[in-house]
């Protein structure tokens, strides 16, 4: 079958959702399909120019493609008979963020048809498609709550399982993902001031900005923790961060309220790793489960420091959390053959 | 610079307007530039033409300092700082008008897109800060019916540096995509007539299995087994590589292109002579008789001439081989040269 996937390109930006589409491609040619990309440029600044860009969707031609699998507003206005659209996001300031008073769209009047155009086109596309699944729970909500649709919810898989095999502890807890204030990695090495002499952390992963970076190395160097935790801040390869994971002891993910289950502690349970994270990480939770496949502690650096303690303390059960995770990651069936399979349903 | 690489294309189809732009993405990229690559969709219906140059006027793509643009209606794109690499009309509405490949009737309604086809062309063309071709022919196209000077800017191949010559075999080698235009029909009906041992080698994928079929009828026909190889499939670039390193000389024989074609470029890098036709179009551009290949008329004996001569004056087809390879460098046919002109 020829499947043409179709996203939006911010011109000379390459992000999560470029990286989702190229391995969804990459995936449909494994499974036997043609596969290309279709990459229209969509620029939301300003607002006004939000709708020719809507109606430059509408007025493509496809010719030469069985299937359509649309992720981005407004990619997914393009015409073509058989759609499925797997929503990574609508255009959230229409909607949630306009709520919250995040948006870009104008006061008053104009700013209001332009929401209403909005609005009314996406109901259109959801009504012309075949299925409708969303990357995440939070997707599928405001997808429920806004638009009224139903929705089934598709976890974009581990792109890599293949490199996520675990092995040997080298006896650290790695604390990885981009770094940022979020993603709170300082949580994790102020804990560390607490924590019994032999725990030590590895914090890995490209910082948001150099100050992210720099408040890490701060919190180190002022509370003299050189010798048991390791920054390592850049872009790691992909070679270089499963290896880091494959190493670990356990992994650490306490991000703020994440909307999804998060690729770190997916990679981290495809590799039988232990979970930790906080009680009010979201979506993460969805994996780290206390007691089961690792510890959730409160957000707070001395009940941090407790469970990276617990992590060393008995490496029996350490490992059998690390089994549960990758148990409980396996009984989602997050795999790409089975994504694949249910988008061309 | 950030520079965004724009042309049309229909999903799936692939072929030499793909590989000039994916070519240069990785020139400008060895060059330290930031590119992006948009490909946009567009089928050449009449019909649905216009609704179609409208959703292109509609892209922003103000974070480029510069584009590049190729397959129609790819030029109709805004930028303050727009360069055509322009490659082809829509050409049933220009000089396939008058010809049986135009596909609809000449009335009034089709007089009409044709005039406003045109007349979009002529105002996207006098945005542009320049404008290249691809060969001489499109240039004058460009001129006569749109009264717009180009320069001609030869697409090069990538990594020509990957060709060599090894030596000179007994086979003339026609390494193209199998169909009807391109030919091969009649460098299989030219070895009914050679007089010397002189062999041949057809090797590509069939656009058409029919007319594969029809190539192995013909050599079936004329009893050429011991002399005629085919090989009807995907060539890679390294056997392609292999292949013109020993060969006696190229053929291509494709039947009015408006480009001198990869086939010729790639055997003067590897210092092959080629041999084509006069009724060729753009190979001529590259081919002179006796120069750097042979340009035999259109018909199975004079091109028999030809291979024979290749066979039995070897030191005339190594000759010509060196000046097929100085050739490149006279027409300025090179990645150096491209990267210069278009981001001068």
């Amino acid at each position: 079958m020829k499947v043409l996937i179709v996203n939006n390109m911010a011109p000379f930006v390459w992000g999560g959702a470029e990286e989702l589409a190229a391995n969804l491609e990459r995936n449909l040619i494994l499974a036997g399909h043609q596969a290309e990309i279709l990459r229209v440029p969509f620029q939301w600044e300003p607002a006004e120019a939000i709708p020719t860009q809507m109606l430059m969707m509408r007025a493509f031609e496809l010719w030469n493609v069985d299937r359509v699998i649309a992720l981005k507003f407004p990619a997914y206005l393009i015409r073509h008979p058989h759609k499925t659209l797997w929503l990574v996001h609508q255009y959230r300031q229409a909607y949630d963020l306009f709520d919250a008073g995040q948006t870009n769209l104008p006061p008053g009047e104009q700013g209001e048809a332009l929401r209403s155009m909005i609005r009314e086109a996406d109901q259109q596309a959801f009504a012309e498609m075949r299925s409708i699944y969303t990357i995440s729970d939070v997707t599928k909500a405001r997808l429920a709550r806004y638009n009224g649709r139903e929705a089934n919810v598709l976890v974009p898989p581990v792109n890599d399982p293949e490199r996520f095999i675990g092995g040997e502890s080298q006896g650290y807890v790695l604390a990885a993902g981009r770094v940022n204030a979020m993603k709170r990695q300082h949580l994790l090495v102020e804990a560390m001031r607490y924590t019994s002499p032999k725990t030590k952390l590895l914090v890995a992963g490209p910082p948001d900005s150099a100050a992210d970076a720099d408040a890490l190395q701060r919190l180190v160097d002022q509370h003299d923790l050189g010798d048991r935790v390791k920054l390592d801040l850049r872009f790691l390869s992909r070679d270089e961060y499963a290896a880091y994971v494959n190493g670990a002891q356990a992994v650490a993910y306490v991000p703020y309220d994440e909307d999804a289950l998060a690729y770190v502690t997916m990679e981290a349970s495809q590799a039988g790793k232990a979970l930790i994270s906080a009680c009010d990480s979201g979506g993460v939770l969805g994996l780290a489960r206390h007691g089961e496949t690792g510890w959730v502690a409160m957000p707070h650096p001395e009940a941090l420091a407790g469970v990276l303690d617990q992590a060393f303390a008995d490496s029996r059960r350490t490992q059998a959390y690390g089994d549960g995770a990758r148990e409980r990651l396996h009984a989602m069936d997050i795999n790409w053959p089975s994504t694949v399979g249910m988008l061309l349903q | 610079m950030r520079i965004a690489l724009c042309s049309t294309f229909v999903p799936f189809i692939y072929g030499g307007a793909r590989n000039i732009v994916e070519w240069l993405q990785v020139m400008l990229e060895r060059q330290g530039h930031t590119v992006e690559r948009v490909y946009l969709p567009e089928v050449d219906a009449p019909d649905l033409l216009f609704q179609q140059m409208a959703a292109l006027r509609w892209i922003d793509l103000s974070a480029a300092d510069r584009v590049i643009c190729f397959r129609p209606q790819a030029h109709l794109i805004r930028h303050p700082h727009k360069i055509l690499w322009f490659i082809h009309h829509i050409r049933s509405f220009y000089d396939l008008w008058d010809t049986p490949y135009r596909g609809f009737p000449d009335n009034a309604k089709y007089r009409g897109v044709r005039d406003a086809l045109r007349a979009a062309d002529n105002a996207a063309l006098a945005e542009a800060k320049q404008v290249f071709t691809n060969s001489r022919v499109v240039s004058e196209r460009l001129k006569k019916y749109n009264g717009v000077d180009s320069e001609i800017l030869y697409p090069p191949v990538f990594d020509s540096e990957r060709f060599e010559c090894r030596s000179f075999n007994d086979e003339v080698v026609y390494i193209c995509r199998m169909e009807h235009h391109k030919r091969q029909h009649l460098l299989i009906e030219a070895m009914s007539h050679v007089k010397t041992a002189v062999r041949i080698r057809l090797c590509g994928r069939s656009g058409d299995v029919s007319y594969a079929d029809h190539l192995r009828a013909l050599i079936q026909k004329h009893r050429l087994d011991d002399k005629v190889t085919i090989e009807d499939r995907w060539i890679s670039e390294e056997e392609k590589v292999e292949l013109l390193a020993d060969c006696l000389a190229a053929a291509y024989l494709p039947l009015d292109e408006d480009s001198y074609g990869y086939p010729s470029l790639e055997a003067s890098h590897a210092s092959k002579p080629i041999l084509t036709t006069l009724d060729s179009g753009g190979v001529m551009e590259l081919v002179s008789d006796g120069d750097n290949g042979y340009v035999a008329d259109p018909d199975p004996r004079s091109v028999a001439d030809a291979l024979d001569k290749f066979y039995m004056q070897r030191d005339e087809t190594r000759r010509m081989g060196v000046r097929a390879a100085a050739r490149l460098d006279e027409l300025k046919i090179s990645w150096t040269h491209v990267l210069e002109r278009l981001l001068a």
